[in-house]
């Protein structure tokens, strides 16, 4: 038998892969923190980033594009990327992990290429941009040997790809304007801060964190969600998660502005989980019971208990906040504990989800 | 081998678009004909040809949309031919290819 594409049951190594890199990228963050892991987790805590973004995030954003592209060569992206994952866990090399996310940065770039020929546009081109980050940060890692510097570059590759998401369902609504030239504004100041963050810093890291801020105000006024929050079920669920990690990413981004994104800052921890953690897992949680049935074409019923991992998820990164604000060490790492545990809580979520939706596909005789 | 079906036993264009219409994009929630992804229905006693199109070629979506129309179809006809749903891309998908329903609903 010849398949024109990657059968949806050779997809799941590839997850399982990018589940490596989550599980052990949360323990390593709880590692530092000073919460007592496994020795294996806390002797790779220095790559808890890598392992969240370019193992985690670049295998399972890829793999989605590579399922969208129906082909079989984007998948090469998401493998690299999971092995990426896999090598930074085995202790392989220095050079290896970053080599193979680079490789797996320049497919993914060629994939999202390969979807702004087929529809030119400012959402496929924001897309690009997106991978364009992920890939600049990748190549920065492997040129300094500093995961550190390639932060900033990684939290652009999910915001932008998020953001370009976003704006191809406001097409759904009347046109707007004005909404198109802030947007275009908003790519513009985030390409500029991106060059800007190896020459200032400072400076480009806090255009950056200004970015963002008018980018989460811009998604609360022009987005689909919120017209179908006043819809029911699953929709809504979507959309209100959509809309909570629209208040972390103005959050993480007023934070950021005021300087919270350099080394060192006592509200750094704070700036970047309200980012990766409140705006990003918040659209994960909300996209999961969509997006994993199409990569896996599995069904996944929904079902009102879907809130709970994303109201744990918020309260618990609230208490982390509150910690890093208050300079309470106690609140902050319970925070952190309770983010871990709410993202157990999801995927053991999706996972009994998953086998409702078989037990219910079951034909009745 | 069993006889070929009968004009009056398959579904008319009109009743396959009404049956696609139990298939709703969750994110929108608004079914997939009202979006105006369904460009072209096709019946025959030999198969029932649908060119259907996606809004974005990123959204990994496009082969459970067809599964689901696939299923939705067979349980209204399941005397009819198997559906052929074929994802196109040109012309691309436009905002005033959604029904007036679905502008209605999205503020248009």
């Amino acid at each position: 038998m010849i398949f024109r594409e990657l059968p949806p049951a050779w997809r799941l190594p590839l997850l399982l892969m990018a589940m490596a890199s989550l599980l052990a990228g949360v323990l390593g963050g709880l590692a530092r923190l000073a919460v007592d892991v496994p020795v294996a987790a806390q002797l790779r805590a220095g790559g808890h980033g890598a392992l969240m973004v370019a193992g985690f995030f670049g295998t399972v954003i890829s793999l989605e594009r590579a399922v969208a592209l129906h082909r079989f060569w984007p998948y090469l992206a998401p493998l690299s990327a999971g092995l990426g994952g896999i090598a930074f866990l085995a202790q392989g090399p220095w050079w290896l992990p970053p080599a193979l996310f680079c490789l797996a940065g320049g497919l993914l770039f060629a994939a999202s290429l390969a979807v702004y020929r087929q529809l030119p546009a400012l959402f496929t081109f924001t897309l690009l941009l997106g991978a364009g980050a992920w890939l600049a940060g990748n190549i920065a890692w492997l040129l300094t040997q500093d995961i550190g510097v390639a932060a900033l570059f990684w939290m652009g590759f999910l915001v932008l790809t998020i953001a370009g998401e976003r704006l191809e369902l406001t097409r759904f609504l009347p046109p707007q304007a004005l909404g198109k030239k802030i947007f275009i504004a908003l790519l513009a100041t985030i390409c500029l801060a991106a060059t800007l963050i190896p020459l200032a810093p400072e400076i480009g890291s806090q255009l950056l964190a200004g970015a963002f801020l008018v980018l989460a105000g811009w998604l609360l006024r022009y987005d689909i969600a919120r017209r179908t929050v006043r819809q029911s079920g699953l929709t809504r669920f979507v959309a209100v998660c959509l809309l909570a990690g629209y208040g972390w990413l103005a959050v993480g981004g007023a934070l950021g502005a005021l300087g919270a994104f350099t080394p060192g800052h006592p509200w750094r921890d704070a700036a970047l989980h309200a980012i990766f953690v409140g705006f990003v897992f918040s659209m994960v949680i909300g996209h999961a019971p969509i997006i994993f049935p199409a990569v896996m074409r599995v069904k996944i019923p929904y079902h009102p208990f879907f809130y709970l991992p994303l109201l744990a998820l918020h309260a618990s990164l609230l208490l982390r906040g509150a910690g890093s604000f208050g300079d309470t060490w106690a609140w902050r790492q319970a925070g952190a504990i309770l983010n871990a545990l709410s993202l157990a809580l999801f995927v053991l979520t999706i996972l009994v989800s998953v086998a409702r939706g078989a037990y219910n596909r079951k034909p009745i005789v | 081998m069993n006889p070929p079906l009968t004009p009056s036993a398959l579904p008319s264009p009109e009743q396959v678009r009404t049956s696609l219409r139990k298939v709703v994009d969750p994110e929108v929630g608004v079914n997939i004909v009202d979006l105006g992804l369904i460009y072209d229905v096709q019946v025959s006693p030999e198969k029932l040809h649908i060119a259907m199109t996606m809004t974005s070629p990123a959204c990994p979506m496009g082969d459970m949309i067809i599964e689901d129309a696939e299923t939705a179809l067979a349980a209204d006809w399941p005397e009819a031919p198997p559906a052929n749903i074929e994802l196109v891309w040109n012309p691309p998908w436009e905002p005033s290819m959604m029904s007036d329903k679905a502008r209605g609903n999205l503020g248009w």
